[in-house]
């Protein structure tokens, strides 16, 4: 078939294996890996130590002592063979992620306006009419990376990274989006402060669990709020930092 | 409980387990003893299990003091330890009585080591490990950072402690090379897609690990000019990356991911370390030199193989 020709596998360490489809940014296919990512679960629990998924790749991790690499190559290209070709998306259950756009929580608006050519109050419009497809979890926990980004907002990442912004910062780069879940250094736009956390940590019978805000393949939206509605749900804007962020990293 | 505080603290000292290895599809590094072979033959010394967690060491400068009765094993970089001044044995068993001091220098040689404590370590456990990721701890889900005061917590040991001749241990100058170390690693496309004269460049290379290595990454001196011109030229979207996967960012330097790494990276890849090298090579300091060469998949994990079975 076509289609699993089109789908690589690389051994690439002694416990590890990289699944890869055709390089681009397709909600279509990358909801494919996820369903992918889902009947491995399914049916090699036992053999999987974990799996992470990124925009086009699939790691898998897997217990090398209980299965050889070829073994383990013959049931994943089943599993591929048996990959529905359409896999729709799921619009019912979209993420609204409120964001104040300000020149106090939006640290970099007018650097984005400058270079994008656009208006404050078009840049938050882009933004926030865009429905976009979560691709990736990773850089520090909760993180998701979120595409694609209308083409007249990509710009390339800060020559100089900041040493420090505030927890639940909205920010762009090139086709991505995202919100840093807790305060730290970023290379990224920085157009808005959500007051959402993007994780729970809940306990259950001794058991804790980490609980991201938004889950790998699903549907986020941004919605514009004003400052008094921010603050009324608990987010709180740094102004200190903006200055000093550049120089040193606060504790 | 049994515990020892800490009362002198000058190197970096976590504590650590095999790691975090059901969270990285949350973005959470899965982290970890970084010399594996040291850190399970102290726990094979004392009869813990495997993956009980003791104390990493990098650089000595650690004092301790023992509150209660209790035992312990020093593994990997000597670091010329003393019980109450006076000098012990490395990578041996050792009572500690309520009050004594346990102190550890700088090691002549080599970068990490570990104490273990009969019963392991007890901390907080989080997502199934007890390793601290010094990334992940202001989220404050780890065991606070260890300073001056700390108290480390140890399980009460059930079992006796094995008899020294009943463990089938090599010496471990055996596991560690004291000539330039040659990383073996598994090629992907990248390196496949060389011609066999830059292939052979990057062989003859001897590359100077950075000051700037850490837990995260090691941090090695430029590839051949010839090679990177041909790198420089390939780009591609984040993808998952694992432990020893060889990063080329566009200065050339290549950065080979180690315990603390990330879970996504953006730099094309020349292959992945094996795992057994990547042991000995967290033993190394900066300045020191490595080789490359490239290895097979089947060959990698009998290696690997072969190190776990001298642990069962």
């Amino acid at each position: 078939m076509k289609e699993t020709e089109e789908i690589t596998l690389s051994y690439l360490c002694e416990n590890a294996v990289l699944v890869e489809w055709p390089e681009t940014i397709c909600p279509h296919q990358h909801q494919k890996i996820i369903y992918f990512q889902q009947q491995l679960q399914k049916n090699l629990a036992d053999l999987i130590i974990d799996s992470v998924a990124s925009y086009t790749s699939l790691l898998l991790y897997y217990h090398f002592d209980k299965i050889s690499s070829a073994q383990l190559d013959c049931i994943l290209r089943e599993l591929i063979k048996e990959l529905p070709s359409i896999s729709p998306i799921n619009h019912s259950n979209i993420i609204e992620i409120p964001v104040y756009y300000g020149l106090d929580s939006g640290w970099d608006l007018e650097f984005v306006a400058q270079q994008t050519s656009l208006s404050i109050e078009q840049i938050i419009q882009c933004h926030s009419q865009t429905t976009y497809h979560a691709y990736a979890l990773g850089f520090t926990p909760g993180f998701c990376y979120l595409a694609s980004l209308p083409k007249s907002l990509r710009l390339p990442r800060r020559s100089s990274p900041r040493l420090c912004i505030p927890q639940g910062a909205v920010a762009i780069a090139e086709q991505q989006t995202a919100v840093y879940p807790t305060s730290s250094p970023a290379g990224w736009h920085v157009i808005g402060q959500t007051p959402m956390a993007m994780f729970n940590v809940e306990s259950f019978n001794n058991q804790t669990s980490f609980l991201p805000a938004i889950s790998v393949g699903q549907q986020v939206q941004f919605k514009a709020i004003s400052k008094e509605h921010f603050t009324d749900l608990g987010g709180i804007i740094d102004n200190k930092s903006v200055k000093e962020s550049t120089k040193e990293r606060r504790t | 409980m049994n515990f020892l505080k800490v009362l002198k603290i000058n190197g970096q000292c976590s504590i650590q387990d095999l790691g975090r290895l059901h969270a990285q599809h949350l973005g959470f590094s899965a982290s970890g003893a970084a010399d594996e072979y040291a850190f399970l033959s102290a726990n094979q010394m004392l009869g813990n299990l495997q993956n009980s967690a003791a104390l990493e060491i990098i650089f000595g400068q650690l004092t301790l003091c023992a509150q209660t009765h209790c035992t312990v094993a020093i593994t990997g970089a000597d670091c010329m330890a003393t019980v109450n001044e006076k000098v012990v044995s490395h990578w041996q068993v050792h009572q500690l009585q309520a009050g004594d001091i346990l102190s550890l220098s700088i090691p002549k040689r080599g970068l990490i080591t570990y104490i273990a404590f009969a019963g392991g370590i007890n901390s907080k456990l989080w997502l199934d490990s007890r390793s601290q990721t010094l990334n992940e701890q202001s989220l404050g889900f780890n065991e606070e950072k260890i300073t001056v005061g700390s108290k480390i917590f140890c399980n009460e040991q059930h079992k006796p402690i094995p008899r020294e001749t009943s463990i089938n241990r090599q010496s471990p100058d055996n596991f560690y090379k004291h000539n330039v170390l040659t990383l073996r690693f598994i090629p992907q496309k990248l390196w496949l897609d060389l011609a066999g004269e830059q292939k052979q460049q990057v062989i003859e290379q001897h590359f100077v690990i950075s000051a700037k290595s850490n837990r995260m990454g090691y941090r090695l001196s430029q590839l051949p000019k010839p090679v990177l011109a041909h790198i420089s030229n390939s780009k591609t979207l984040s993808k998952p990356v694992t432990y020893g996967t060889i990063q080329l960012p566009n200065n050339g330097e290549p950065i080979i991911l180690m315990k603390e790494r990330q879970t996504i990276g953006g730099y094309p890849v020349l292959g992945n370390v094996i795992q057994t090298d990547l042991f000995r090579l967290s033993q190394l300091r900066s300045g020191e030199k490595i080789k490359l060469q490239p290895t097979t998949l089947i060959h990698a994990q009998q290696q690997l193989n072969t190190f776990y079975q001298r642990f069962i």
